[in-house]
């Protein structure tokens, strides 16, 4: 189901990011070549919808993510939001003190809830310190707030006293949320927000996500390496593989008729939790490129199936193939690629 | 052909004594390993499964012991004699568990960055492993593990043999690591979360090489893992623990097809599913896995089984029966209680 765009203009556009990180060797420390962590991609989230950029370590979505919060500042390109009062203001390029105003409008859920918790501060502590930071004096309100805040996210609100070591990680993840959602963010940047959780407790988190978002209208963008969240989470997919964005379609399109055939080759490798679907899987020769030295032409080709002479020289642009989806192959209208439906029919 | 299993791990208990208590980490764990057979050990946190795995080796580090059980590896020798040994009862730091470990018994870490001396050449530590149990020069050692390094799937192997760890990416590292486990050709492989820390291309390259090799050489393998995924890909027979107990065990198609303990069929529904309607709800299990130090009474389960039944599942604690011909598993909803209410 897409959601409608009210207004228009998407919440999020991101334009030509680039994050390169400098190499630096010897005594002088001189900048020897860059990484390109990020490398040129654009894209956009529409207000409400869950986008989801996956793909394997060192890819490149962590720093976008990063970027897009302005925790890191992009080398290049623009990071386009809306914010509250309905102005589009461009947080890459903005001096950090202009960010002030809008930076409690999009907040981050981390991965780790052992670790991004203050095991010192309490949970009342942990969630109202972002209340104390803009503006709310008054204790008594704060209390009120956190007490809506934990009921929200399914947690009693008697356990506010607590540390966060007396708290289940699935709890914890959950006080993690509460603290996101103290200022009202129109943005949640959720960088594997369930990876370190255990199978049974990661659906009650990933349903926690889904309701929050019915009810507040949140927009997500989901950082994730697992396909099957991912499936269960997104409106729209990006799959992005050495800085670049290879692919970009609406969740069901993306997982039934991927168009790169690094997706499907993405797609190919989960293991599917029924033994009567072990098939033929598509293995990938060699291993992921260097964001330091990428390969000539289209970064994918050395381990691509599919690659033709023209795929070694020329960096293939991303284009739309049908409305929605847009994707960076040079032969994306003449090979046929497999989808999830299909491996399951065999 | 159920012939004599090549590993028998029967009522095994291993408990960890620690200043706030005894955590019960396995609590009485059985099952078989037959020969040229995967066995698939699967749960969440906490559920015992790899102080399962190094408890069979004897490498429970303190306060740690193994308090009850047997673990009965089968040996066969040339004129078809049949022995057993009985790995509990071995001193652990006896001459003869560490012939096994290693030897007839090897085992794959999770970690594949840390599982190596930063120090030494890959090369010098494969060499290592197979100068500890056979007796070769170093150098036909080495040529033996440039081959081992060959068949995991490392390009060049007579160069990257003198590299560093550290110049090696995890999936390569993973498959190093795994050719240091085949260097004395075990009869049994203990593959701990193989493939955890890898990425999704990366593991389906180990996973297939993982099969791949053991269709080759037929030895036994062990795979521990959280993940359901890589349990329906790689296993003939399948172990779900729960706190420390097994609580079913059966053929992989009947564990995925026919579960017949709660915890699996909750386990099984509420996993996200890469086949599933975008944005749709999943099934969840009511509550979280509890802390070691606060074990139910009764079924370790009960509090979070929809199933449950009062008086019964919180006094007494099931046992692993059978349940048709080849599965097998604790729970009430199959058996009657047989024993007096337990603490």
């Amino acid at each position: 189901m897409m959601k409608a765009t009210n207004g228009g203009a998407p919440l999020l556009e991101v334009r030509n990011l680039r994050r390169f990180f400098p190499i630096r060797k010897g005594l002088l420390r001189r900048v020897v070549g860059q990484v390109r962590a990020v490398d040129d991609i654009s894209f956009h989230i529409n207000r409400g919808e869950t986008l989801s950029l996956v793909g394997e370590s060192g890819c490149g979505k962590t720093t976008t993510a990063r970027c897009i919060l302005r925790a890191l500042k992009p080398t290049a390109g623009e990071v386009r939001f809306q914010t509250a009062a309905g102005a589009v203001v461009d947080t890459a390029n903005l001096p950090k003190t202009a960010l002030k105003p809008f930076r409690h409008q999009m907040q981050m859920i981390f991965q780790d809830p052992f670790s991004s918790l203050n095991p010192r501060m309490t949970v009342f502590d942990i969630i109202a310190e972002p209340l104390l930071a803009s503006g709310m004096k008054d204790r008594d309100e704060r209390r009120r707030r956190v007490e809506n805040l934990l009921e929200l996210v399914r947690l009693r609100p008697e356990f506010m006293g607590r540390f966060p070591h007396a708290f289940s990680g699935g709890q914890r993840q959950r006080i993690g949320i509460a603290r996101a959602l103290a200022l009202n963010p129109s943005l949640i940047v959720a960088d594997e927000p369930v990876s370190a959780l255990d199978v049974s407790v990661q659906a009650q988190i990933l349903n926690l996500m889904l309701d929050l978002q019915d009810e507040l209208g949140l927009t997500y963008l989901f950082v994730a390496h697992d396909l099957s969240v991912v499936k269960h989470i997104s409106d729209r997919v990006a799959v992005m593989y050495v800085g670049k964005i290879v692919e970009i379609a609406e969740t069901k399109q993306l997982f039934n008729a991927p168009s790169h055939p690094y997706t499907e080759a993405l797609l190919s490798a989960v293991p599917k939790p029924d033994p009567r679907l072990r098939s033929e899987r598509i293995v990938l020769k060699g291993e992921v490129a260097d964001p330091a030295q990428p390969p000539s032409g289209c970064y994918f080709h050395p381990r691509c199936a599919y690659a033709i002479d023209r795929c070694r020289t020329e960096t293939p642009p991303l284009e739309e193939i049908r409305p929605g989806h847009v994707v960076a192959c040079h032969r994306a209208r003449e090979i046929e690629l497999k989808g999830v439906e299909a491996q399951r029919a065999v | 052909m159920n012939s004599a299993p090549i590993l028998t791990v029967d009522n095994l208990k291993t408990y960890f004594f620690t200043d706030e208590g005894t955590v019960k980490a396995v609590d009485g764990a059985s099952f078989a390993v037959q020969a040229g057979k995967t066995v698939g050990i699967v749960g969440e946190s906490g559920c015992g499964k790899s102080v399962t795995a190094l408890s069979i080796l004897r490498i429970i580090q303190r306060p740690g012991r193994i308090i009850d059980g047997e673990i009965l590896l089968r040996r066969v020798d040339g004129a078809g004699k049949s022995s057993e040994v009985d790995l509990a009862r071995l001193d652990p730091e006896g001459g003869e568990i560490r012939a096994i470990r290693g030897g007839e018994i090897a085992l794959v870490f999770q970690e594949p960055m840390t599982s190596f001396s930063p120090h030494y050449t890959i090369g010098n530590q494969i060499i290592e492993t197979i100068q500890l149990h056979q007796d070769i020069s170093k150098a036909e050692a080495r040529n033996r593990s440039i081959e081992l390094l060959r068949m995991v799937g490392i390009p060049r192997p007579e160069r990257r043999i003198d590299e560093y760890p550290f110049e090696l990416s995890g999936g390569l590292r993973q498959r190093v690591m795994i050719a240091m486990a085949l260097s004395c050709n075990p009869r049994i492989l203990i593959a701990d979360e193989p493939t955890t820390a890898l990425d999704v291309t990366t593991q389906a390259q180990i996973l297939d090489l993982l099969r791949e090799i053991q269709e080759r050489t037929r030895m036994s393998v062990i795979i521990i893992t959280h993940d359901m995924g890589v349990i329906a890909e790689m296993a003939d027979d399948v172990i779900v623990m729960y706190l420390g107990r097994v609580v079913e065990s059966g053929p992989v198609d009947e564990i995925f097809h026919q579960p017949k303990h709660p915890y699996t069929q909750a386990l099984l529904r509420s996993i996200p599913s890469i086949f599933a309607e975008p944005r749709s709800k999943l099934p969840t299990i009511a509550g979280s896995i509890p802390h070691p130090h606060n074990r139910p009474s009764g079924c370790p389960f009960h509090p979070r089984c929809n199933e449950r039944m009062a008086g019964l599942c919180d006094v007494y604690a099931p046992r692993l029966l059978p349940i048709g011909e080849r599965q097998m598993a604790s729970c009430f909803l199959y058996h009657e209680p047989e024993e007096a209410p337990q603490a």
